[in-house]
Parts: C-alpha cells; structure tokens; sequence
C-alpha cells in the first residue's frame, strides 16, 4: 500500500505549487517581464531553445505549406515524379524566398517613408489558439536594442508591441488581442479614438471619442502616436468595414486589419519614432474610385476631395524630406 | 534507471512544447492548435503511470505557461496538465492500454484541459476568454488530440521501451 500512495501524494505537492504559482501571479499580475522571475528565466533559457527549432523546422515548415498536392499511381514515372517534387520544392522555395524579399522591401518603404528606425526580425513562435492571447515570439531580443513597449510593424501596418524581452528573443502583444488598445486616428480628419482588439484574426474595433463624428466605411485609421507613448504616429492600422451604435451616444466602427496576424513572418520594431508626425503619407495610395467597389455595408461612395495628401506622399507632408530613406 | 527516465522525459516533453509553438501554432489550423503537449503527457503516464503522467503534465504545462509567447496567468497550464496526467495514469493503471484507451483518454483529457484553462482563466480575471469560441476550440482539440495520439503515442511508448528494455509495464 505504501508504493500507493506515493504517487498520490507527490501529485499533491505538485497541484499545491501550481496553486501557489496561480496565487503569486496574479498579486504580483506583472506581464512576465520581470527579469528574474519564472518568465524571465523562460525567456533567457528557452528563447534561444525556440530560436535553434525554428532554424531547423523552417526550410521543411515553408515547404510542406505549399507542396503538397502531387502524387500518382503510376509505377513506371515515379522518378520523374521524384524529381518533379525537387523541382517542385525548389520553385516553392524560390517563391518564398522572392515573397520574403518583397516583404523587406515593402518594410523598407513604410520605415523610410515615416521614418521610423527599425531593426528587423522574423516569427519564431506563436502562443496556442487555445491560450487566448494573441502573443508571437520574435528572434531579435535586448541585444538587438528591442526594449518592452516598443511598436512592431510590417509593411503593411502595425502588428502590436513589444510585451517582454529576452537577451536574443521577444514577445509581441498582436493588436488583434483582446488586451490591446491603440490610439488611432480616421485618415485625413481628426476623428480620434481607441482601436481595440477583439481576440479575433481579422477584426478590430474602433471606439470613437466624438460621439456625432464623422465616419464611414471605407475609411482607413492609422495610429494617433501621443508624444511619449508606445506608438508613433502615422502607422497604418486597417481599413473600417461598417459603423455600428448610435449617433449621440457612443460610436463604434468595425476595422479590418492591415496586418493579417495568421500569416506573419518578417516585422520589425520601430527602436526610434519619427521626430515629426508623418501623418497619412505612410498609408499606401488609395486604389482609383473609377475601380473600386463600393465598400460593404454603408455605401457611400469615397470622395476624392481628400485623397491628394494619400496620393503623392512626400511632397505634401510637412515631414522635412531630408535624404528620404 | 531514474535518471534516464528523467532525463528522457524532459527531452520528449521539451520537444512537444517547442514544436508546438514553432510549428503546430503557426499553421493556424482551424479551432485549437493541436496540443502535443497533451498527447506526450497522455504517452507518459499510460507507460509509466500516474506519477509520472503527473510529473510531466507539471513540467510541461509550467514550460507552456512560461516560454516566450506565454502571456496568460503563470501556473494555470501546470495546474491543468498535471492533473491530467495524474488522472489518464491512473485509468491506464487499472485497463487495457490498447488503442481505445490511448486515443479516449486523449480526447478526454484535451476537453477536460481546453475547458477548465479556460474556466480558470476566465474566473481568475483574464480578460481575453472569448467564451463563444471555447465549444469549438474543445471540439477541434480533441479531433487533433485523437490524430495526434494515434501517432504519437506508439512512438513515445517504443522509445520509452527501447531505452529501458527490462522496465516493468504493470
């Protein structure tokens, strides 16, 4: 009976520091970085241990993701299906490898173009769908010059923030997380407000400040920056899809992400903000009205009268254009 | 041999956790992510029994709470997977460990650690349960808890046998 309860009680001691880790952490409720901590300890050791995983899966992760569909049942062409697959996986990793370069370029474009200082990083790590937080985890930490609170972004937009920092790694706190809220701001108007995550992929929520503001579908928000704050300003954040609440009361819009937090690879942190607020000239040029479709929900057509700062970027901002990027 | 049974372990269960965030998290298959934390747990404890099914959930929902992307509340994944642990070892200790026990104690055991990560969660103040997605999340972790499990617990069972080849299965 003795090697019985042995088990029985082991299990109990280790259900009491789980309880007592509970209890520690959520008096303490630090977002994990603090240094010397479990967290901290996690993020020294295992950041490297995720880095050197993700150094070796990624040639066969990129690949498996688009190989895939070949195969035949014929006997006799399997070498040729052989050396169709290489010189199919080799054409896919060509192709990444050109997606990768356009990403680079396109994060050039808008860190030039707002010029922000950034350094560049790729994804490592996702946190599990079933822990709720929309978390990554970045290969650029402390040594890299990546501090907590920093703005993290793509070419297309803004990503999130810098939650915690390791010596060569770094958590990101995804926009899309229930937890964030940015300030942002309608393009080309002051209509203010907070842009909060809802914890899913590809909505935001816009809270405007002004209740009788003026905003409609189609309207694209990009980051207020408060002098002093995480984020600088002029990053763009996504595009509204639909107003909802009343006139009066308390407005909401429906935003849809620039930045798709399901398909994230390269990013970089924004180490130092612009000193002067690039205002729109980040957003990408508005595509033609004659093209456009008319945006879902309430359809009133996009007036060209405020494209002119969108359109030619560099010339009607006050942004002093030095030697650009 | 404790001691390459530790060290065994915590090789299996450090290499489930990084490869679930490494790969399995980023291909953002529909629902939850598949949990090979939990499979491996399951593989241990139905080899060595409930304190090692217990030890292991530990230590693995402690790496899971703590490894960089981790932002929720510390403590509450090592909760969850060491009971787990506990509970699939002491069913396996008194049954047949045939496939039927191997891929329904999997199954079992993702509803339960899904449900109560995110009950705990949610009663302990974290703000980012978004309860309309938890059916979902349990019903799709559990059908890539039983793919997994098919998979994987064979395979931890024979390396586990492989390496102590005189260890009792009782």
């Amino acid at each position: 009976m003795r090697d019985n309860r042995r088990p029985r009680v082991i299990f109990a001691v280790l259900i009491a520091i789980a309880v007592t880790l509970v209890v520690i952490d959520l008096r303490d409720s630090s977002t994990g970085n603090d240094e010397g901590g479990i967290r901290g300890f996690a993020n020294r050791f295992f950041g490297p241990v995720e880095s050197a995983f993700s150094t070796i899966v990624s040639p066969v992760r990129d690949v498996i993701s688009s190989v895939g569909s070949w195969g035949s049942k014929d006997q006799r062409i399997s070498d040729l299906e052989a050396e169709n697959a290489r010189l199919r996986g080799e054409l896919s990793t060509t192709d990444f490898d050109r997606s990768r370069l356009a990403e680079w370029d396109k994060l050039l474009r808008l860190a030039g173009i707002g010029q922000y200082r950034i350094v560049p990083a790729k994804v490592i790590a996702v946190g599990p769908a079933q822990g709720f937080a929309w978390t990554v985890t970045l290969d650029a930490g402390s040594r890299d010059g990546v501090k907590a609170d920093q703005a993290v972004v793509t070419g297309d937009g803004l990503v999130g923030r810098v939650l915690a920092v390791g010596p060569s790694t770094s958590t990101v706190l995804l926009v899309v997380d229930a937890t964030s809220t940015v300030g942002g701001r309608a393009e080309s108007s002051l209509q203010i407000g907070f842009v909060s995550g809802l914890g899913k992929p590809n909505e935001l929520s816009f809270q405007l400040r002004d209740p009788f503001a003026n905003i409609k579908a189609g309207d694209r928000l990009v980051t207020f920056g408060v002098k002093g704050g995480v984020y600088p300003a002029g990053i763009p954040i996504g595009t509204v899809t639909s107003v909802k609440g009343t006139p009066g009361q308390t407005l909401f819009a429906s935003v849809d992400p620039f930045v798709e937090p399901t398909a994230l690879d390269l990013v970089g942190v924004v180490l130092i903000a612009s000193r002067t607020d690039p205002r729109d000239s980040v957003l990408p040029p508005r595509p033609t009205p004659s093209t456009q479709p008319t945006p879902a929900g309430t359809a009133s057509p996009p007036t060209t009268s405020q494209s002119p700062p969108s359109g030619a970027p560099s010339s009607s901002t006050p942004t002093p254009s030095k030697s650009g990027p | 041999m404790p001691v390459l049974r530790v060290v065994l372990a915590a090789a299996v269960i450090i290499t489930a956790v990084m490869l679930e965030l490494v790969v399995l998290a980023r291909w953002q298959l529909p629902g939850a992510t598949p949990d090979l934390l939990l499979v491996v747990v399951v593989a241990l404890a139905i080899a060595r029994g409930p304190l090692m099914g217990a030890a292991a959930g530990f230590a693995g929902g402690l790496l899971l709470d703590a490894a960089p992307p981790a932002a929720g509340i510390l403590g509450i994944s090592a909760l969850v997977y060491c009971i787990a642990g506990y509970w699939v070892g002491r069913v396996a200790e008194r049954n047949d460990r045939g496939p039927v026990l191997i891929i329904s104690s999997a199954v079992l055991a993702e509803i339960g650690v899904v449900a109560a990560s995110a009950g705990l969660a949610g009663l302990l103040g974290e703000d980012r349960v978004a309860w309309d997605e938890v059916v979902g999340l349990v019903l799709t972790g559990a059908l890539y808890a039983a793919i997994l499990a098919s998979l994987v617990v064979p395979l931890v069972t024979s390396l586990v046998r492989r390496t102590e080849p005189d260890y009792q299965f009782r």
